[in-house]
């Protein structure tokens, strides 16, 4: 283990002089993680995400994390993070496709208690038949947890994102827990050149103090929580006060943006425009959309990307902005529901312009050739 | 927990309620309490909203006068009758899901060694039947497996009774109950031999009409727990509501069922955990 | 990108495809050009189908996933191509037209008339190697097959240095940073059990690749057409 020293987040994310490394997005997780200045991890196996905790175990065993053990499910993982970031510590721990929706009670629960936690989704398919391939489709099922929903396009926004969601779970008019996507395969075990800030540099530790509800650890003083517990007692103070706490749930996921905006640099990225037709994806569809730009452009034909970074917070106004002018807008997704078509055309200002595909599921690729495809037709 | 952080700031004594100041001022809090000091000072589970004649209530109580440490101890509930009580409980108290309490205990446990490496912060798990031996039965086991440092008190009254009265794994075998229209139909769960195999260090049954047994039950649990490994505590607590007793039956019921057999008192220690308890207890009188 | 060679490598589990990838990316972006590595596989296992994708370019690589398109397949098995073991069927599906094709076998596969037609309507080339058997022969092991198609590629292809494929094949074995799947590190294990030290591996992997390089032999179409 090489002593890192605790520097301002600003430092470690803007500022220190950044080494390539050729690696794959699982072993983005690890580096993140070594920075990261994790107290615990909790693991457990599953395709594609088990590589990520391998690594994440191997900076316990190296001294970089204080505890880190294999739960016995995914439900029973998020609970324990659950404990464990009640507790006051900065917890971390990763899953993907299956994983998630056995898991899956547990978000909506982080988040009504206010919990910062940082969980990377490995995605894949959920159906049956039984897939281990790339797919975003847990991702729709996420949409309404109140979790914030970051998409990494590559190992360098899945190294990027990582760090920086912990800052931004953290903040305490914010301590919601973040969700960090990125496509399996595609992005986990694809071997890619990133920029990687020094070893011996970490973030500053987790204040449990800091958080909006109290830490259960009878240092804070204890109180009777409540005087009419809330669903034995229906009545208007019950009522009124569960409406209340979801409304600065909400209110707390709005109050992320100029967080994500400050250190994502933008809720959305985009480049050329102004061009009369826009690609507006996340994840490495974003990446096979610019294949298919730089291919279109090679052939005279102007297209203009907007990449989403923030799925939630959903940047509504940027989109609203951005495809004012445009006339056609494509939505390439590795699913097959198209739900980031559908946030997309709740964006817009006249929705008819919003085309929902290409779709790619099962496992395969999105072959660049049907994003031209839908390019040609929009002309 | 320094107990100088529950006293009042004097700016703040006029606005505080009584019911505070007496938390405050009388009680449990390092005077090291027990069951025989009961209405001679101000509990930590006041108010709460269970039924007349309740079983769990009674345990409830008389658990919380047990604690060797209030002022240092996290409770893990589940959702249940007992998770409607622990909102009126003094102490920092964890309700999370149906059915993941040993999760989060163990999740919390780990922490607060993190955090408190020098300290005593004891977690201890308190849910009913079906949170325990049904739902979240494997996450209770599997924090058995890896000897998890928690004390775990299942409040046995053999039904799920907050969702309206049905059938659960610790119901008698032929009661009928919703969805067991016919009678269950398989018996009742031996979860205390089922914790000693999967590796609790002391596992104990009895019931909340012996306070001083139950007293010396949740204290020695709470110590191994806290030096040794895990720890299981049954405690039979009637139904009245969904098993149609009168209020004032409840105590009479439990001794009826202690007499023929299906009420059994018990208590395991393993080897290590009774070299702990004989240091700790040095031979003295400790039915206090 | 006009300038991006795309390298589809179709084998079998345990043959080192996703190692050869691995090398090979490594050692390309040793001499500075853009590169990405995806391996492909479904359970691990032996004897399953495994893929590895090479973009190598000068400028960015965006596209990630299969290689719908390449301009090099290296066949890693003849079972590839006669029981179907890859992600597309037929084997060279979407090869680009002058593209390369290079398989390990002894003796030219009997491919069909169909097969051999559409290939020469794409004006591709043919390489065959006798990886597994130079391998074993000079190698040592049937462990070094991927490190001969390697040579076999260097043979057919102006891609990378072969200082630089020094430099990756040393770097991946010599404990260090490099991350295996569990499978992948019980084979690490047993070819580095077959030497003393790495110097050796490499020396001998080096000496696998140069032979491959100089008997890999394009296949005449015209004899079989």
């Amino acid at each position: 283990m090489i002593d890192q020293r605790i520097v301002e987040p600003k430092h470690l994310f803007f500022e220190a002089e950044r080494k390539k490394r050729f690696i794959t997005g699982s072993e983005a997780v690890k580096e993140a993680i070594k920075r990261a200045n994790v107290d615990m991890a909790i693991s457990y196996p599953i395709t594609p995400q088990s590589e990520s905790m391998h690594l994440v175990g191997d900076l316990f065993a190296e001294g970089y994390l204080k505890e880190y053990f294999r739960g016995e499910n995914e439900f029973a993982v998020m609970s324990e993070i659950t404990g464990a970031a009640m507790a006051g510590v900065r917890v971390f721990t990763a899953t993907g496709g299956p994983g998630t929706l056995r898991a899956f009670e547990m978000f909506p629960t982080w988040v009504g208690a206010r919990l910062p936690v940082v969980c990377a989704f490995l995605t894949r398919g959920v159906n049956s038949p039984l897939t281990i391939q790339p797919d975003t489709i847990e991702m729709s099922f996420m949409l309404d947890t109140g979790m914030l929903m970051l998409h990494a396009e590559d190992a360098q926004d899945l190294y990027d994102m990582l760090l920086k969601a912990f800052i931004i779970a953290e903040q305490p008019d914010v301590h919601i827990p973040v969700g960090v996507f990125a496509d399996g395969f595609f992005v986990t075990h694809t071997r890619e050149t990133i920029e990687v800030a020094p070893e011996d540099i970490k973030l500053p530790s987790y204040n449990p103090y800091s958080s909006p509800v109290p830490v259960m650890d009878m240092v804070n003083a204890p109180v009777r929580q409540m005087r009419d517990p809330f669903v034995m007692k229906s009545n208007f103070i019950s009522y009124a006060a569960h409406a209340s706490w979801q409304q600065e749930v909400l209110a707390a996921g709005e109050r992320a943006r100029k967080h994500i905006d400050h250190y994502l640099n933008g809720l959305v990225e985009s480049e050329n425009e102004e061009a009369d037709i826009l690609i507006v994806a996340s994840g490495t569809a974003v990446s096979q959309s610019r294949e298919a730009i730089s291919i279109a452009r090679e052939q005279g034909i102007n297209i203009g990307l907007v990449k989403l970074k923030s799925i939630r917070p959903f940047p509504t106004e940027e989109i609203r902005a951005l495809t004012k002018h445009a006339k056609a807008v494509i939505v390439p997704e590795f699913n097959r529901v198209g739900w980031l078509a559908r946030e997309v055309k709740s964006a817009v200002n006249n929705s008819d312009k919003v085309i929902g595909g290409p779709r790619v599921f099962g496992g395969m690729t999105m072959p660049v050739e049907l994003i031209l495809d839908e390019i040609r037709r929009c002309l | 927990m320094n107990n100088g952080l529950i006293k009042i700031s004097p700016c703040f004594e006029d606005v505080m309620p009584q019911e505070y100041k007496d938390l405050v001022e009388q009680g449990s809090f390092g005077k090291n309490f027990g069951v025989s000091d009961l209405g001679s000072f101000k509990e930590l589970i006041e108010e709460h909203p269970l039924c007349a004649g309740c079983g769990l209530a009674l345990s409830m109580r008389l658990i919380l006068a047990s604690l060797p440490n209030p002022e240092n101890t996290i409770i893990v509930g589940s959702t249940g009758c007992s998770a409607l009580a622990f909102s009126q409980v003094a102490l920092h108290n964890i309700h999370s899901l149906f059915g993941n309490q040993n999760a989060v205990a163990t999740g919390l446990k780990r922490a607060l060694k993190l955090r408190f490496p020098n300290e005593i912060k004891d977690v201890v798990v308190v849910a009913g039947d079906g949170a325990t031996a049904d739902i979240g039965l494997d996450m209770v086991m599997q924090s058995w497996f890896r000897r998890e440092n928690i004390t775990t008190i299942m409040l046995d009254n053999e039904a799920y009774a907050n969702t309206g009265g049905q059938e659960s794994g610790m119901t008698m075998e032929k009661a009928v109950l919703n969805m067991a229209p016919k009678g269950k139909n398989f018996p009742k769960v031996n979860l205390a031999d089922v914790a000693r195999v999967a590796g609790c260090a002391y596992v104990a049954t009895c019931n909340p009409a012996k306070p001083r047994m139950l007293e010396k039950i949740v204290r020695r649990a709470v110590f191994t727990a806290r030096e040794i490994g895990p720890t299981y505590v049954q405690i039979y607590a009637p139904c009245p509501t969904n098993y149609k007793l009168k209020p004032d039956e409840m105590l009479n019921t439990i001794k009826t069922r202690e007499k023929d057999g299906t009420y059994p008192t018990s208590e395991y220690i393993s080897s290590s955990a009774k070299e702990l308890l004989e240091r700790l207890e040095g031979g003295t009188n400790n039915e206090k | 990108m006009k300038n991006k060679i795309s390298i589809r490598m179709s084998g079998l589990g345990g043959q080192g495809v996703v190692t050869a990838a691995h090398i090979l990316g490594a050692a390309t972006t040793l001499d500075g050009k853009f590169c990405t590595v995806n391996p492909f596989f479904g359970a691990e296992k032996r004897l399953a189908p495994a893929e590895s994708y090479v973009r190598i370019s000068s400028e960015k690589i965006n596209e990630r996933g299969e290689i719908l398109s390449p301009n090099i397949i290296m066949i890693f098995h003849p079972h590839v191509i006669t029981m179907g073991k890859c992600y597309t069927m037929p084997f060279f599906d979407g090869l680009h037209k002058n593209g390369k094709i290079l398989i390990n076998s002894d003796e030219p596969l009997d491919l069909s008339q169909e097969e051999l037609n559409k290939l020469n309507q794409l004006n591709a080339k043919i390489y065959y190697v006798p990886a597994t058997r130079i391998a074993t022969d000079i190698g040592g092991t049937e462990l070094s097959t991927n490190m001969a198609m390697l040579g076999g590629l260097m043979g057919i292809s102006d891609l990378v240095s072969y200082e630089s494929i020094q430099v990756a094949i040393t770097e991946r074995f010599d404990g260090g940073n490099f991350v295996a799947s569990a499978t992948t590190a019980v084979l690490d294990n047993v070819l580095k059990s077959k030497y003393n030290e790495i110097a050796q591996l490499v020396e001998s992997n080096m000496k696998v690749m140069e032979e491959a390089a100089s008997v890999v032999k394009e296949f005449n179409f015209a004899s079989s057409m």
